[in-house]
């Protein structure tokens, strides 16, 4: 059963995972598979998530195309953690399914929520850089 | 039916691959993410044609192609086919897409504005030859504005809808992973609607432009307008074993409609592909404009400009002309000099 975190969501958690950093993940990862050197794994592989997209001219759903992704999910007990990340990088979605089961089972959660914090903010600043570099593009169009 | 046999062969192919490759010489790392930082269009239109996204699988692609873009396709479309499709995504909403550039050559004050972004649109196209003599060309970096763009812009059509100008298109309740696939089921005609958006999607963006450009030109029975043009960026929404949904990352995507008059309303084209690639989106959303009615063997008919537009499939059929057909083409000319004798006795003065 997953733990809510009073700070994070859980979709926010796994989402600020899936964008983070991904030395910066290991090494957390790394920290916590002390505490979960007893985990099943799951899965741990590299595959593909099919990306439906919405047309705006008749309302149908189709195929755009394939991500290739890595995926890991672990379990322990009734705890379960998963990971799933753009790019061929087996350890960095091992590490992210290790922070999720670490929430979950309420293992070393400041930690993790000290990292969720650092990626969050750094993915808001620079989400928030670019924007401005667009807004910059910015054209009022008049007719003559 | 005879075969030829080439004696020799092993070593001549063993030999011509390596020439092949001689002239790309090492391939690093390092030189996987200098193509990345260097080409991104490059990589966006293998990915988008490749229909897989991974800048990295891709930048090797060209590395290992010498960017051979037909070979660099078809290496990627064979290396999917080693990897396991995990699950199906949410469809991405047009709304929910974190937009770097969006804008209307039909309307000028669409709600949200017209926002440039990475263009060469309005610049003068000079060569930076320079570079050449050993002066670095040093790009003058983007001034940001002190506010930033919204990330979500809202839909041009829902706007021409409010106002009547456009209908709305009901919701497809299709769950994903009901969505017609042409990765997993023959293309038919007439063609499903998501087997003709996902064709175009993957199509070869030169076949794409030269099938939409003749519509454009005159031989289609819409002329476009771009209604609105997005280059942007998509989530991954996928679902954790749990249930919770969440974002696996961003993706960069493009996607145009383009519009035309009918009676007494606006009709709309529309296309979209992976990553960044504005030209194919717009033939494409051209192409789907002027498909409704098109007559046969036309480049505006789906079965014409979908089968066309394959890349993998349309440059394996043309390279195939350059293998050996030594049996059939001497039984052509076996035919052909048959003919003459024939044609010769008939020639000849009766007795």
């Amino acid at each position: 059963m997953h733990t809510p975190s009073q700070e994070f969501s859980h979709d926010d958690a796994l989402s600020i995972l899936a964008r983070a950093d991904a030395a910066a993940l290991k090494a957390l990862g790394e920290d916590l598979a002390i505490d979960f050197s007893d985990v099943e794994v799951v899965h741990s592989r590299t595959g593909l998530v099919m990306l439906p997209l919405r047309d705006t001219a008749k309302g149908t759903a189709f195929h755009l195309g394939e991500v290739l992704v890595s995926e890991a999910h672990i379990r322990r007990g009734i705890h379960e953690g998963y990971g799933l990340r753009k790019g061929l990088d087996l350890e960095a979605s091992m590490a992210m399914a290790l922070v999720d089961i670490a929430l979950a089972s309420g293992t070393k959660v400041e930690i993790c929520h000290d990292f969720l914090r650092d990626a969050d903010a750094q993915h808001r600043d620079a989400d928030t850089e670019t924007l401005r570099r667009i807004e910059a593009t910015r054209v009022d169009m008049e007719t003559f | 039916m005879a075969y030829v046999a080439t004696r020799g062969g092993e070593r001549a192919i063993e030999q011509a691959e390596r020439l092949f490759r001689a002239e790309m010489g090492t391939i690093t790392p390092e030189r996987i993410n200098e193509i990345k930082a260097a080409m991104p269009y490059l990589v966006d239109r293998v990915m988008g044609e490749a229909s897989l996204y991974d800048e990295d699988i891709a930048a090797l692609a060209l590395a290992q192609t010498g960017g051979e873009l037909y070979e660099a396709v078809l290496v990627l479309r064979a290396w999917r086919t080693t990897q396991p499709r995990l699950s199906v995504a949410d469809p991405i909403e047009q709304d929910a897409l974190f937009t770097h550039r969006r804008l209307s050559a039909a309307f000028k004050d669409i709600p949200g504005g017209q926002l440039l972004g990475p263009t060469l649109d309005y610049s003068h196209r000079l060569l930076a030859t320079q570079v050449l003599t050993g002066e670095a060309f040093d790009p003058v970096p983007v001034e940001p504005a002190a506010t930033p763009a919204p990330a979500h812009q809202p839909s041009v059509s829902a706007w021409q809808a409010a106002n009547d100008l456009v209908d709305l298109p009901k919701g497809d309740a299709t769950r994903p992973d009901d969505i017609p696939d042409i990765t997993r089921e023959p293309l038919l005609f007439p063609s499903k609607r998501a087997h003709t958006l996902q064709s175009l999607a993957r199509g070869e963006t030169g076949g794409v432009l030269a099938l939409g450009y003749a519509a454009m030109r005159g031989y289609g029975q819409a002329h476009p307008t771009v209604n609105e043009l997005r280059l942007a960026e998509a989530e991954i929404v996928v679902t954790h074993p749990k249930g919770t949904k969440f974002s696996a990352g961003r993706v960069k995507v493009s996607q145009a409609e383009v519009l035309s008059k009918k009676d007494e309303k606006l009709e709309l084209g529309f296309a979209a592909t992976l990553g960044w690639n504005e030209v194919k989106v717009i033939a494409a959303a051209t192409l789907d404009l002027n498909s409704a009615g098109a007559p046969k063997g036309s480049a505006t008919e789906e079965e014409f400009f979908l089968y066309h537009t394959e890349g993998v499939e349309s440059s394996g059929f043309c390279i195939h002309f350059k293998l050996p057909h030594y049996v059939t083409f001497q039984s052509s000319l076996d035919a052909m000099r048959d003919a003459k004798a024939r044609s010769a006795q008939q020639k000849e003065p009766a007795q």
